[in-house]
């Protein structure tokens, strides 16, 4: 009686993730196979052609004579670092200040900062597409007060373009992080605190070296977690730079690498190309949080 | 002391009056816009207050599109997808948490590394099993394929493993309480700021949903608000009005069930929900 | 996390394996369509984008489509322009069954054209080449193969004309009626635009672009060779270049929502664009009528800007095809069915009989009585054949970046040029 019972409990866990499983059996393994496969082959994504299998040549394609894919991988990396990674930089320092004691109306900031989580990137591209307008937006309209020099064409200039992008990752998802280093913050006990206190530290030395180490392993996460959506961004710069008729915008600025294997699967109608930039894309994804995971690493010895 | 500590505060609320300012200012921007009309939405200096063109934007939203309809087909995806999702991704993250069983570091890793695997060009292959499967224009496929998504498992288990005390559910099994009979009667109950986010998350994520909706459900009455919302949007009569009073009604459910559950969702994530 | 990582693969390979017999290609019924029958009931739907809806609507509205055709019962699936093509596309890629009929638009229909995927309308027994002599004959060409085959049928067309404003070219004193050529527009727009008041001759420098390039609606590729004639294409980017210098553009992204405000505002003079977009002053941009006319492009430049094409694809059912072709016929053959279409929307009609219509020849209000459609059916008729290829999407693309370097003046023309034709090249050959 007792064994079979611990025969059941030892067969629990697995029923309770099969879920997972079963829906990846059906509904994953097939597309991901078809991506990989399609990855070998010079596929059409229309049309009667049969594909032809050319081993890895989308891949040799895609890395020494594409003229686009480095770009692209250049600006996902920018907006990565100052899209992405920038967020946690605000974050943090604001929740340390929503934490500290002399803030109240706590809840009003954690909602007001969280509430753009909820947006759509759709309403999300028109909201900005307006505020940063040459002539009709309210932060060229703002500047006007400040200077004296020609409006700004966001739109319209490479960095412009960069600047828009990050501001509106930044300005989605500060709030989501910042509440996660808020959790973080809470559970770190005080009695450290008070051992830095009795050695005299400052504020800013006191959040150095106490609060900083021992929010790491959280921000590892949250950080990998900003990788894996930043890596991936698409939406935003595909609606704000016009979509497949310019690949991003002046001089490509916001040709990201989702973007692009978008247009060479979708537009340019390449499945094959267009797979192999997925792949290789993943691969990058992995790396970099490999490097994330080596530097929190670093950082905790 | 006390005097000292004023500028500090002051410049305090300065900063975060201002940021939220600037978090805050899109929405309002939004509904501001959605009471012009069309020839007047976009002015120099921009829009500040309310207009007159409310009725106007709404009378020609509502001709245009069965928004009704459109509305009721988003809420049911929505909450059908977020409720499969609250109760698989538990489960998993239940099994996660406070079980040791073999290969479990594996099959973890592995759902972790299937975030990381751009989708994007799944949806040929996906729509053809939905031919095959006879799913297309009914809200399955919308729902089932993402009913135990790999960050609902991440979000549940990271917030299992600090959630729950091992000694509450030795406790209950001495109790004789079966496995199924915890996950009911202890983890979901005690789950509720993890579930809050997830939940958000899930329901953010479904209600947003465009090229899913698009594809899968092709007809103007069966669709999404978004998607049926994408034809105010057609070059030759562009309604600008009508395209932000869409804007502004896509946002406002979400807007009110945030602010709504706001204090549980923000408890949640700080209750460890993505804790290291 | 590597190791993990590594074996994730691993398994990944595996079930690669497993699965890739899955992928033998789709059987495919190829049988031929079953002759119409006026007397069985029929149910056709039509993938349609933009406002066609509401066109088509209307004609089959009409009593003479209701007294030929009282058992065919059209349905629509209507998405936004980029929404209708995107999904086209995946339900065309997974070669799974689409609406009867589905509307592409010029720019989509070259990958069509030789990679296949939509029914041979000249083949029996739709025997689309006998029906069709009096449909303008660039817009065929574009939907022909090199084998004959015709993959869609063209139900409108965009002819390119100037629409300026009445008013603000008096107030200027100027003519814009028989431009010599492009110098001789630049030189009026100088006059027309006012900075100091926001009065601005033209939207964007790169507005104009595509105009010695046919509209860019083919013609990208000539007996091989990408972007030749090289003098051709530089000249365009030597336009938009002069333009920009002339300094009297409103800097304004078409279709955003200042480029239309600036439009209800009255502040743009000119816009150089399909016949169609008269529809959208009309109804939209700058409803009172008088305000604008419609004049030839300078030097009587003939080009295309848009169009609709009706096809079939492979994949709908056999026994669907004969209604949805007779809905087609009607559309594009129909002489009432082109004037309706013309008279909801804006859409020039591609079928060339209709252009001796009396309705051709009024006055038209909205223009201050000016008999615009004359104009419209002259350039319609005279729009040069352009041969289109299955890279044209991307080689738009490319050539929009060499557009915008120059208009943001880091590129001369002959380098954007030579930068366009290294990535073209990079790119697909």
């Amino acid at each position: 009686m007792d064994k079979l019972n611990a025969r059941r409990r030892n067969l629990t866990p697995y029923i309770l993730i099969s879920p997972f499983f079963i829906l990846f059996c059906v509904f994953g393994i097939y597309p991901i196979s078809y991506s990989i496969i399609t990855s070998f082959f010079n596929w059409p994504l229309l049309g009667n052609a049969a594909p032809k299998f050319i081993g890895f040549d989308n891949y040799a394609n895609v890395l020494t004579r594409d003229p686009y894919f480095f770009k692209a991988l250049y600006n996902t990396v920018i907006l990565l670092v100052f899209g992405s990674l920038m967020q946690h930089v605000v974050a943090v320092p604001l929740a340390i200040l929503i934490n500290s004691k002399i803030i109240r109306s706590k809840e009003f900031f954690k909602t007001t900062f969280f509430l753009p989580y909820i947006t759509s990137t759709v309403s999300v591209v028109i909201i900005f597409g307006l505020l940063f307008d040459t002539n009709y937006g309210l932060v060229n309209w703002v500047i006007s007060f400040f200077s004296e020099q020609q409006k700004i064409r966001w739109m319209f200039e490479p960095w412009g373009i960069q600047a828009v992008l990050a501001f509106i990752l930044n300005w989605k998802f500060i709030g989501w992080n910042m509440v996660i280093y808020l959790a973080g913050l809470q559970s770190i006990p005080s009695e450290l605190y008070e051992a830095a206190e009795i050695d005299g530290a400052s504020t800013l030395r006191k959040h150095l070296s106490v609060t900083l180490p021992q929010l790491y392993p959280i921000m590892f996460l949250a950080i990998a977690l900003s990788i894996i959506g930043g890596m991936q961004i698409f939406e935003e710069p595909f609606i704000l730079t016009g979509g497949y008729d310019n690949l991003g915008g002046a001089q490509n600025a916001g040709l990201t690498s989702a973007y692009y294997l978008m247009f060479t699967a979708f537009k340019a109608y390449r499945l094959g190309k267009g797979s192999a930039i997925a792949w290789l894309l993943f691969l990058v994804i992995l790396l970099l949080n490999g490097i994330n995971r080596l530097a929190i690493k670093r950082l905790q010895r | 002391m006390a005097i000292k500590i004023k500028p500090q505060k002051v410049l305090s609320y300065l900063f975060l009056g201002l940021m939220a300012f600037i978090f805050a200012y899109p929405f309002y921007n939004v509904f501001v816009l959605a009471t012009w009309p069309s020839s007047q939405v976009l002015s120099f200096p921009p829009r500040f207050f309310f207009g007159a063109g409310l009725m106007e934007n709404w009378q020609q939203l509502f001709a245009r599109i069965p928004i009704g309809k459109n509305f009721y087909n988003s809420l049911g995806i929505a909450l059908l997808s977020t409720g499969s999702v609250l109760f698989f991704c538990t489960m998993a993250g239940y099994a996660f948490a406070k079980f040791e069983f073999r290969f479990k570091a594996q099959l973890y890793a592995f759902v972790i590394a299937t975030m990381a695997i751009p989708g994007f060009l799944n949806i040929i292959p996906f729509y053809k099993m939905m031919v095959a499967f006879k799913w297309v224009n009914t809200w399955l496929p919308l729902i089932v394929p993402g009913m135990a998504g790999a960050f609902g498992i991440f979000l549940m288990t990271q917030f299992l493993e600090n959630s729950i005390p091992a000694e509450l559910l030795d406790a209950a099994r001495i109790d004789g309480l079966g496995e199924f009979g915890i996950l009911i009667r202890i983890v979901f109950p005690l789950s509720k700021p993890g579930l809050a986010v997830l939940g958000i998350v899930t329901f953010v994520g479904s209600w947003n949903n465009f090229t899913g909706p698009l594809i899968l459900l092709p007809r103007i009455d069966s669709t999404t608000l978004p998607v049926a919302l994408s034809v105010l949007n057609s070059r030759v009569d562009n309604n600008l009005g009508a395209l932000m009073l869409g804007n502004a009604l896509t946002l406002l459910p979400l807007m009110l069930i945030f602010l709504f559950f706001s204090k549980q969702i923000i408890s949640g994530l700080t209750a460890g929900a993505v804790k290291g | 996390m590597k190791r993990n990582a590594l074996s994730f693969l691993l398994v990944l390979v595996l079930v690669m394996a497993l699965v890739a017999p899955v992928f033998a290609t789709g059987s495919k019924e190829a049988s031929a369509a079953a002759a119409f029958d006026p007397n069985a009931k029929y149910e056709v739907t039509i993938g349609a984008y933009g406002d066609l809806e509401k066109a088509y609507k209307a004609v089959f509205a009409s009593a003479d489509f209701k007294a030929k055709y009282p058992n065919i019962k059209v349905t629509f699936q209507t998405s936004d322009f980029g929404g209708h093509h995107n999904r086209l596309t995946t339900v065309l890629a997974a070669k799974e069954q689409s609406n009867d009929i589905e509307a592409l638009e010029v720019g989509f229909i070259a990958q069509f054209v030789e990679a296949g995927g939509l029914m041979d309308l000249n083949a029996a027994p739709f025997n689309g080449g006998a029906i069709s002599k009096n449909i303008v004959k660039f817009a065929m060409a574009n939907a022909t193969t090199a084998k004959g085959n015709l993959v869609a049928m063209p139900v409108d067309i965009a002819p390119a004309v100037l629409f300026y404003r009445a008013d603000l070219a008096a107030k200027a004193g100027v003519n814009l009626d028989n431009l010599k050529d492009w110098d001789e527009y630049i030189a009026v727009m100088k006059k027309l635009a006012d900075p100091a008041k926001g009065i601005y001759a033209i939207e964007h420098p790169a507005a104009v672009q595509a105009i010695p390039l046919n509209g860019g609606k083919g013609g990208w590729i000539v007996n091989g060779k990408p972007l030749e004639p090289k003098a051709k294409f530089v000249s365009a980017l030597e336009l938009v270049r002069k333009v920009k210098a002339a300094n009297v553009d409103g800097d304004l992204g078409a279709w955003s929502g200042p480029w239309s405000q600036a439009y209800i505002d009255g502040k743009v003079a000119t816009i150089v664009n399909g016949a169609w977009f008269g529809g959208t002053l009309r109804t939209w941009l700058s409803p009172e009528p008088g305000k604008w006319r419609v004049a030839y492009l300078p030097g009587k430049m003939m080009a295309s800007l848009g169009g609709t094409y009706l096809s079939i694809p492979e994949t709908v059912p056999a026994a669907r095809q004969a209604a949805a072709w007779e809905v087609i016929k009607y559309l594009t053959t129909n002489p009432s069915a082109q004037l309706i279409t013309f008279k909801e929307i804006d859409a020039f009609p591609a079928l060339t009989s209709v252009y001796k219509d009396p309705v051709m020849d009024e006055p038209v209000a909205f223009y201050g009585g000016q008999k615009v459609r004359k104009i419209f059916a002259d350039v319609a008729l005279n729009i040069p054949e352009n041969k289109v290829s299955e890279y044209d999407n991307v080689m738009l693309a490319i050539w929009n970046g060499a557009v915008t370097d120059v208009v943001n003046g880091v590129a001369t023309p002959e380098a954007a040029y030579k930068t366009a034709l290294d990535k073209i090249k990079a790119t697909i050959f």
